[in-house]
């Protein structure tokens, strides 16, 4: 109800504000007549895609060397006949070329935004920065490449787009929140889920992107601030940018050793109120899940086989399999395709974003509202009054006031609100639950309803009791409410009356986030139908009960940060120098948590000469408060130079078409204290919670006192690392072409692991100490090329990483088999057995014992023995995947040409790796969700599985449903039978848009109408796929599947 | 004047966000060491919780591995889910190796008992700032808070006793809590350091323990009969064959191929190098020292040593307290009764079965005995039924149908018996009711029989056949409702020591059977390859109309046949990783 009325005032709101905005602008659109031209001189104005006045756009008259720059009012007047050529530029403007055709008509000449832009100033930790002076190691995408993608989240824009930033998506929507303390434990760490335990940045609302870049996780830093707010409307985020090194990531102090995901929302700029609305609406399809069930007569064939295999008497009578094929039986032999009874092929997503900013000199503002409402893939029963299908509907407001309050001082207030509403099918089971029964359950388990109606159930065992179909359409939903509110004040007072260049800053920022779970349940009977002859019976199973309503807090976090900044920056002739002094304080409190502290007191110090020769260097002392008292301070420094090769006259006098070769290298010392677990440095006692023990014959059990585990280590500290990044970059041909290039070698040590001699004679279990090495090395590398012919404004760009890891020191013990040792080897090395094919009956009479001790039949998969014992267990593991440096890569191109434009994303992944061995190559076993034992769902590539006739070309091995096979697992081993290659290709993202031309727009009043059509995910190519459609990013147990999206929509600016 | 007037308005603002407050800067919630034990806790209610903890850590035998007894080890019994794979499986066949040994739900006894170990020192090390005021009923004036140190010293001792029983020589490590940065790569004691930190340990406590009869209140714990009991039983394992004069590094080395490293080479570590007869007269005497408390005696009926508790039972000396309820039933009682869950794990040998005497005390294998094969059950000693089920014995009103196709022997596919008998042992009364009924289900540690069967044995082996060591075969005979007969309760009196050896071994095994004793007895009385190597037996009951044949099989051929008893298996190997990790620790021969 709420809802309906919040939608709907929402959408009042925007009709509203269109309208006022419509009124007010047709008066000024009148006023813009330029005044007309002399002889021979051609006049005109350029505007900008906003049909705002364009300054500085360059304007050549084709063929000769005549050129001017328009004025602030966009005006030019150049020397141009009809008939002439203009070549109208300017930066991050597509060119366009215009005939003037009676040069006494003044010209109207619009360039349109670059899909790729390009600044001089760039966005850093805690400020803007020079580019060509930057010495880290940074790469950048603006807001164009962001709302090209449909997605809940920006996370959903970034895959392909930044080099060095490695994305896997492992969900196609935000996690489950069944349950509630699901979200905390991921996002706090195991353990109790009121304490941030292990984490000092806030919890993350993307839980369906592992972000990570050299090999680590990002810390995501939003205007100053480190908050993880993915649900950030794209629209109103004006860049990403990563920041990879140690030099740019310093001022993190003690949580500098991640990589940081920068977050720079659009800020307030001067004119006339702009006002821009986009809304899209789009269609998503599941990508990734199995749609090849076998149909039931199969799959009782196939069991049958698989009971005669393992030494038992066939289930199914010839009879049965007739029946279920003809399905002449519906209720006693069903076949019920899961897939296709609950779940839909498409699902809807509309978003809609307004964006309104203007301001003069003393006060400028920018105000974004966002409303998304994505849809899941759940089929709902018409007759329940409530909805149970995935939705999340979001509400967002950005607003950024800047006033100039004095000359010098300067005030920033920034506020974020979000409201979110997320809705899951199954009051107890979640949707994560929900598909896995639906991939587990075998066609023939039980009849959807009963010929009377009610639900159907299995009456063989205890298994399959659930109704799938009452599982997820009539057992409740889970809501989750969540709200956030971000306050961020900054304070810029100048200096420069003191000395010039010299300014202050201060920022306050306050966060909250809240989180409550709203669970409403309820229960409906099963009944076993069972016909004997002529009379039917209904016997029920399972339990039922009407609606029930919970209601907790699941989150409540305050999170608040403090900055003060000094920073000097000056040119003395040729000389620039820099300084700047910061102090900070953060403060992160969840639940009833003590606040976690982190503070940082840094210096830092630039100059450079002649624009040529750079140095910087920053130093930080941090602090976290969670170490023992005595080991809380930290010392962090790094350091860099650089030099730009293209001011050198060597180059610039010999090489016309370098025009820039800036050389940087930086190193430094980075920290990272997040794998702290709470207060470990002291030990502590634990209730047991249960009774422990009790004395007298009553057995009145009393609660005990206990140990903490593990014992404390009151030496942790926090994680450290030594980088090295050496990067180029280079513009060449006129900066038709961009080179981009970076080296890294980092070396990460003190990582918390826990002892390899950890012997029980402690007689308790050991604390991860800070003693593991890992070493990362890698390239990046990243070309952009942009041109045009006339006015074909085409484009490309092109990113690649390779990262390569290697495990120095995990305190191993020395193994048995020199195979055994992870030591040397990358860290995500997959261990298994090499595979060697199938046992046959010749090989089976050689002594030989699988894993646990198994007794393998013909069709088995066979394993190298290579400790030759005999015997195939721990000791015959060895690293079969994922030893190669990874690979990944991204490519953006497109055109515009005359306000049609086409860009596309491709995107892929290489030398990766991975253990196929999930439910569907494993068919019929029953693990996790029904118990093991329990045969399960099968696909039809079990068709293929060995039989004595196929031993030849089989691709699985024997059907073993039951007995050893499913306890024991020989055939689910890990090994190098499941190892396949996990590499794809994928045109992730694709638009198409056109527009309009600025007479058609002005016909309406407006200054810009533009029609777009993208799309998600449109093909991919994949290294190895099990069936048609599987996904090589998922292939969990229950995974939500990702989504193909293809969305159209219409943007408005006035 | 002015601009520093906007200065100050400005750093006040500053002032104003960064302004913070102090907090705790340790969590409240985290109780440390001062908070259990609580220089002002005159009740002492926080230490005595964490002294449960300890007591806690004693292991629990029931169903203990696997879901069986670890009598399924021996020749006892089988277990009855008998997957080659399984933990108990392993160790019944010999089939394990120091890195897959004590893995999963196996016998992992070292690292349970260096936890409660260090738990004891926790206790012992902090406790005597805790004011308790309470004082011992025993003892006038005495805080109960010495008697509480002694228990944990007990606990401690018995822990090592655990230890030493599977592994000989372990390291002792005194009264120290490691922690992080201290050493614990410590090398192992020798068996007779260990034989005697745990005897110096019982004597050092046992006048300062409450005493039996406890009250009802204090059931459960550590008394001083208990500190005497252990000491017996770890002097009469001393004195045993397997560590009294060891030979095991030398017979352990024949064709084994342990994967090492660092094979103990002194034989001090796995026992005494020189064999002592005295040591015999050691455990007699510890043994006479529990008799002479005169605090305990034989229950009369013996399934009630496991069910009743003090005043009306004082058979038992120490036991690990355990809820009530009926696990032993559900997880060991007979199949196939719909209303009562049963699992029947462990299955009992025919070796067992045969091991009972007639209800005369006369072997059935003697020619006198009046044993009929075509009704074996008939006339037995009634220990017989109340540790094993038999066929029609009556089980909830309902004669058991332990034949083929039968009730309990469904031959259904799902788990049944694979001895044709199922473990009765510990059960509840439950024959005359439709479903089981709660019962004191504590695992039985130290009971009177066994004093007196150690004192039996121990004395005979120093001094020979005695009028003294048949007695107490007479008490255990008599109390099992074996006929006095001509007053030997169906024994022969001999003068030869090696014959009343085997009876005595005998009555330890049926008296005992399924208590975690077998498993070591035969380990030490070195009579393991004897017992362990031969087919073990069954029961096949075919019953036709009127008329019931029996078959004796071999059970689990398959599996079983494999199964060589070789002298490394005496002892446990040290865990793999133990011994990997510190360089320091031996590992034991042959592993």
């Amino acid at each position: 109800m709420l809802y309906c009325y919040t939608k709907k005032c929402f959408t009042a709101i925007i009709i509203i504000s269109l309208a006022l905005a419509k009124s007010s602008f047709a008066a000024t659109a009148d006023s813009t007549k330029t005044a007309n031209s002399g002889n021979g001189i051609t006049s005109g104005t350029v505007v900008d895609e906003e049909n705002r006045p364009l300054k500085g756009a360059t304007i050549t008259v084709k063929g000769s060397s005549n050129a001017v720059q328009t004025n602030s009012d966009g005006h030019f007047e150049i020397n141009a006949g009809s008939g002439s050529t203009l070549e109208i530029k300017a930066v991050n403007h597509y060119t366009n070329n215009v005939v003037v055709k009676n040069q006494s008509e003044p010209l109207k000449i619009r360039l349109l935004d670059q899909f790729l832009q390009s600044y001089d100033k760039i966005d850093v930790l805690y400020g803007v920065r020079d580019k060509s002076d930057f010495l880290g190691s940074i790469s950048t995408v603006y807001t164009n490449q962001l709302v090209t993608t449909p997605g809940p989240t920006y996370d959903y824009s970034l895959p392909g787009q930044l080099t060095g930033l490695y994305t896997h998506q492992t969900s196609g929507f935000a996690q489950s929140q069944n349950g509630g303390t699901a979200l905390l434990v991921q996002f706090l760490g195991q353990g109790d889920p009121n304490v941030v335990n292990g984490h000092n940045v806030s919890i993350n609302d993307n839980s369906e992107f592992a972000l990570s870049v050299r090999n680590h996780a990002v810390t995501t830093v939003i205007d100053g601030i480190q908050q993880n707010v993915a649900g950030i409307d794209p629209g109103s985020i004006e860049s990403i940018s990563i920041l990879k090194d140690a030099l740019s990531t310093m001022l993190l102090g003690i949580n500098s050793s991640n990589p940081i995901l920068l977050i720079t929302t659009k800020k307030p700029e001067i004119g006339q109120p702009r006002i821009s609305f986009t809304t899209q609406t789009a269609v998503q399809q599941s990508l990734g899940l199995p749609n090849n069930p076998l149909p039931a007569y199969l799959w009782a064939y196939l069991y049958n086989e698989g009971l005669e295999n393992d030494g038992s008497a066939a289930f199914y009578t010839a009879n049965d399999i007739a029946k279920y094929r003809d399905h002449s039986d519906p209720y006693g032999h069903p076949d019920v395709n899961w897939f296709n009874l609950l779940l839909k092929p498409y699902s809807p997503m509309q978003s809609d974003r307004l964006n309104v900013s203007g301001g003069d000199d003393v006060a400028r503002y920018t105000i974004s509202l966002g409303y998304l409402n994505q849809g899941g893939i759940f089929k709902e029963a018409p007759d329940v009054t409530y909805h149970s299908n995935n939705n999340i509907s979001r509400y967002t407001l950005n607003s950024n006031i800047n006033v100039n309050v004095t000359k010098n001082l300067s005030v920033d207030l920034q506020m974020y609100g979000r409201v979110q509403q997320m809705v899951e099918p199954g009051g107890l089971a979640g949707y994560g639950t929900i598909i896995s029964a639906i991939e587990h359950t075998p066609n023939n388990a039980y009849p959807v309803r009963n010929p009377d109606g009610s639900l159907g159930g299995a009456s063989t065992a205890d298994v399959f009791k659930t109704n799938l179909l009452g599982m997820a359409q009539y057992s409740g939903y889970t809501q989750t409410n969540l709200k956030n509110v971000l306050v961020n004040l900054d304070l810029n007072y100048n200096l420069s009356s003191v000395t010039p260049g010299l300014s202050l800053k201060a920022r306050g920022n306050l966060a909250i986030e809240s989180q409550t779970n709203i669970v409403r349940t309820e229960q409906r009977q099963a009944y076993t139908f069972i016909q004997l002859d002529s009379t039917i019976k209904y016997s029920p199973i399972g339990s039922s009960s009407s609606l029930s309503n919970t209601f907790s807090t699941i989150l409540f976090e305050r999170d608040s940060f403090t900055q003060l900044m000094l920073d000097y920056d000056r040119r003395f002739g040729k000389s620039r120098v820099g300084a700047q002094a910061l102090f900070d304080s953060k403060s992160i409190i969840a639940n009833y948590d003590l606040p976690a502290e982190t503070t940082n007191k840094a210096l830092r110090g630039s100059y450079s000469y002649d624009d040529k020769y750079m140095a910087e260097a920053t130093v930080n002392t941090s602090t976290y408060n969670r170490y023992a008292p005595g080991r809380q301070r930290g010392w962090f420094w790094a350091g860099g130079l650089g030099w730009q090769m293209g001011k050198e006259s060597f180059i610039k006098d010999n090489v016309s078409w370098i025009d820039s070769w800036k050389w940087r290298v930086d190193y430094g010392k980075t920290g990272n204290n997040s794998g702290a677990p709470y207060y470990i440095y002291k030990q502590t006692y634990t209730n047991s919670g249960a009774p422990t023990y009790f004395f007298g014959i009553n057995h009145a059990g009393t609660v005990g006192y206990m140990e903490s585990t593990p014992i404390a280590d009151p030496y942790i500290s926090w994680e450290s690392a030594k980088k090295l990044d050496v990067g180029a970059d280079i513009s060449l041909f006129h900066n038709l072409i961009q080179v981009n290039a970076d080296y890294y070698h980092e070396k990460y040590y003190g990582l918390l692991t826990v002892p390899g001699d950890n012997i029980a004679i402690l007689g308790t279990s050991y604390p991860a100490e800070n003693l593991g090495q890992n070493l990362y090395t890698g390239f990046e590398l990243a070309l952009t090329y942009k041109n045009h012919i006339n006015n074909f404004n085409y484009f490309i760009t092109v990113n690649g990483a390779s990262q390569a890891s290697k495990v120095l020191f995990n305190d191993e013990l020395p193994q048995r088999y020199p195979w055994l040792t992870h030591t040397g080897l990358p860290t995500n090395t997959i261990f298994g057995y090499t595979s060697l094919g199938y046992w046959t009956t010749a090989d089976i009479g050689s002594k030989y014992t699988g894993p646990n001790s198994y007794t393998p039949q013909p069709g088995d998969i066979k394993y190298q023995d290579l400790n030759g014992d005999g015997k195939i267990d721990a000791n015959d593991a060895h690293a079969i995947g994922n030893l190669k440096p990874l690979l990944f890569y991204g490519t953006t191109l497109g055109f515009n040409y005359k306000g049609f434009n086409l860009s596309m994303v491709l995107q892929g992944v290489g030398n990766l790796q991975r253990m196929a061995n999930g439910y569907y190559n494993l068919p019929m076993l029953g693990f996790g969700l029904f118990g093991s034992g329990t045969p399960s769902q099968a696909y039809t590539q079990a068709l293929d599985r060995w039989t004595p006739q196929t031993a030849a070309t089989a691709t699985k091995p024997r059907f073993s449903p039951t007995g050893e096979w499913a306890f024991n697992g020989n055939n689910s081993q890990s090994s190098t039978f499941y190892l396949k290659p996990a590499n794809y290709f994928r045109l992730k993202n694709a638009e198409i848009g056109y527009t309009l031309p600025l007479s058609w727009a002005q016909r309406l009043k407006l200054a810009s109408i533009r029609v777009f059509i993208n799309a998600e995910n449109i093909f991919t190519i994949a290294g190895y796929q099990e069936f048609p459609g599987e996904d090589p990013e998922i292939n969990g147990d229950g995974s939500y599947p990702i989504q193909r999206v293809i969305n159209g929509g219409l943007s408005i600016k006035l | 004047m002015m601009k520093n007037y906007k200065i100050i308005i400005f750093l006040s603002a500053v002032t104003l966000i960064t302004a913070c407050k102090k907090y705790n800067t340790f969590p409240l919630s985290q109780q440390t060491v001062d908070r259990v034990f609580d220089a002002r806790d005159s009740l002492g209610a926080n230490a005595n919780k964490f002294l449960l903890t300890v007591y806690s850590q004693v292991i629990n035998g029931q169903n203990r591995i696997d879901n069986n007894y670890l009598d399924a080890a021996t020749d006892d019994a089988v277990p009855t889910a008998a997957a080659i794979s399984e933990p108990l499986t392993q160790i019944a066949t010999g089939t394990y190796t120091s890195f897959t040994f004590g893995f999963g739900s196996g016998d992992n006894v070292w690292s349970a008992c260096y936890a409660g170990i260090r738990s004891a020192n926790v206790f012992i090390n902090n406790i005597d700032v805790v004011p308790v005021q309470a004082t011992m009923p025993n003892i006038p004036n005495l805080s109960m808070k010495y008697a509480w140190k002694n228990e944990a010293r007990f606990l401690r001792a018995y822990f090592y006793f655990q230890l030493i029983e599977r592994y000989g020589g372990v390291p002792l490590i005194g009264d120290k809590v490691f922690n992080v940065g201290d050493n614990v790569k410590l090398p192992r004691n020798t068996f007779e350091q260990c034989v005697n930190y745990i005897v110096g340990e019982c004597d050092a406590i046992k006048d300062t323990l409450l005493t039996a009869p406890l009250a009802t209140s204090n059931y459960g714990r550590v008394t001083k009969g208990a500190a005497l009991a252990l000491k017996a039983r770890v002097l009469l394992y001393a004195a045993s064959p397997l560590f009294n004069g060891t030979t095991l590094i030398t017979e352990a080395k024949a064709g084994n191929t342990g994967i090492g490293p660092r094979v103990v080479t002194d034989p001090n570590i796995v026992g005494y190098q020189v064999a002592d007869q005295n040591r015999w007269k050691l455990a007699a005497d510890a043994a006479n020292d529990v008799i002479a408390l005169k605090a305990y005696s034989l229950n009369p009926v013996f399934p009630d040593i496991f069910l009743d508790y003090p005043p009306s039972n004082n058979e038992v000396i120490f036991a690990k307290i355990v809820d009530a309820g009926t696990n032993v039933e559900n997880k060991n009682g007979p199949i196939g009764f719909p209303a009562a869950n049963s699992n029947g794990y462990t299955s009992p040998t025919q070796d067992l079965v045969d091991a009972f005497p007639m209800l005369s005390g006369i072997d059935i294998h003697a020619a006198n005995s009046g044993f009929k094969p075509d009704s074996p059950y008939a006339h037995r000693d009634p220990r017989l039924q109340q540790t094993v089920f038999v066929n029609e014995q009556v089980w909830l009103n309902t004669p058991l149908q332990l034949f083929q196709g039968g009730q309990s022997i469904p031959n259904s596919g799902v788990p049944q018996t694979v001895t044709g008998y199922y473990s009765h042992k510990f059960m509840g009364e439950s024959e005359r009711v439709n479903n089981y009924v709660s019962h004191n289900e504590d695992w039985t540690i130290f009971r009177y029989a066994e004093i007196l069967l150690n004192y039996a044995e121990a004395k005979n082996e120093f001094s020979g056949p005695s009028p003294d060591v048949y007695q107490k075969l007479f008490e255990v005979r008599k109390r099992a409702g074996i006929s006095q007969g001509n007053g030997t309760y169906g024994l022969t009196i001999t003068a030869d020591k090696a014959v009343l050896r085997g009876i005595i071994q005998n009555e330890r095994r049926i008296e005992m059977a399924f208590e975690e004793q077998r498993f070591f007895d035969i380990r030490r009385w070195k009579i393991a390859p004897t017992q362990m190597n031969p087919y073990k037996h069954g029961v096949q009951i075919v019953k036709s109309v009127g008329e019931t044949t029996i078959n004796y099989i071999n059970v689990l051929p398959d599996v079983y046949k494999q199964n060589t008893f070789t002298p490394n298996q005496y002892l446990q190997p040290i865990p793999y990783n133990e011994v990997i990790g510190n360089l320091q620790m031996q590992q034991n021969p042959g592993w």
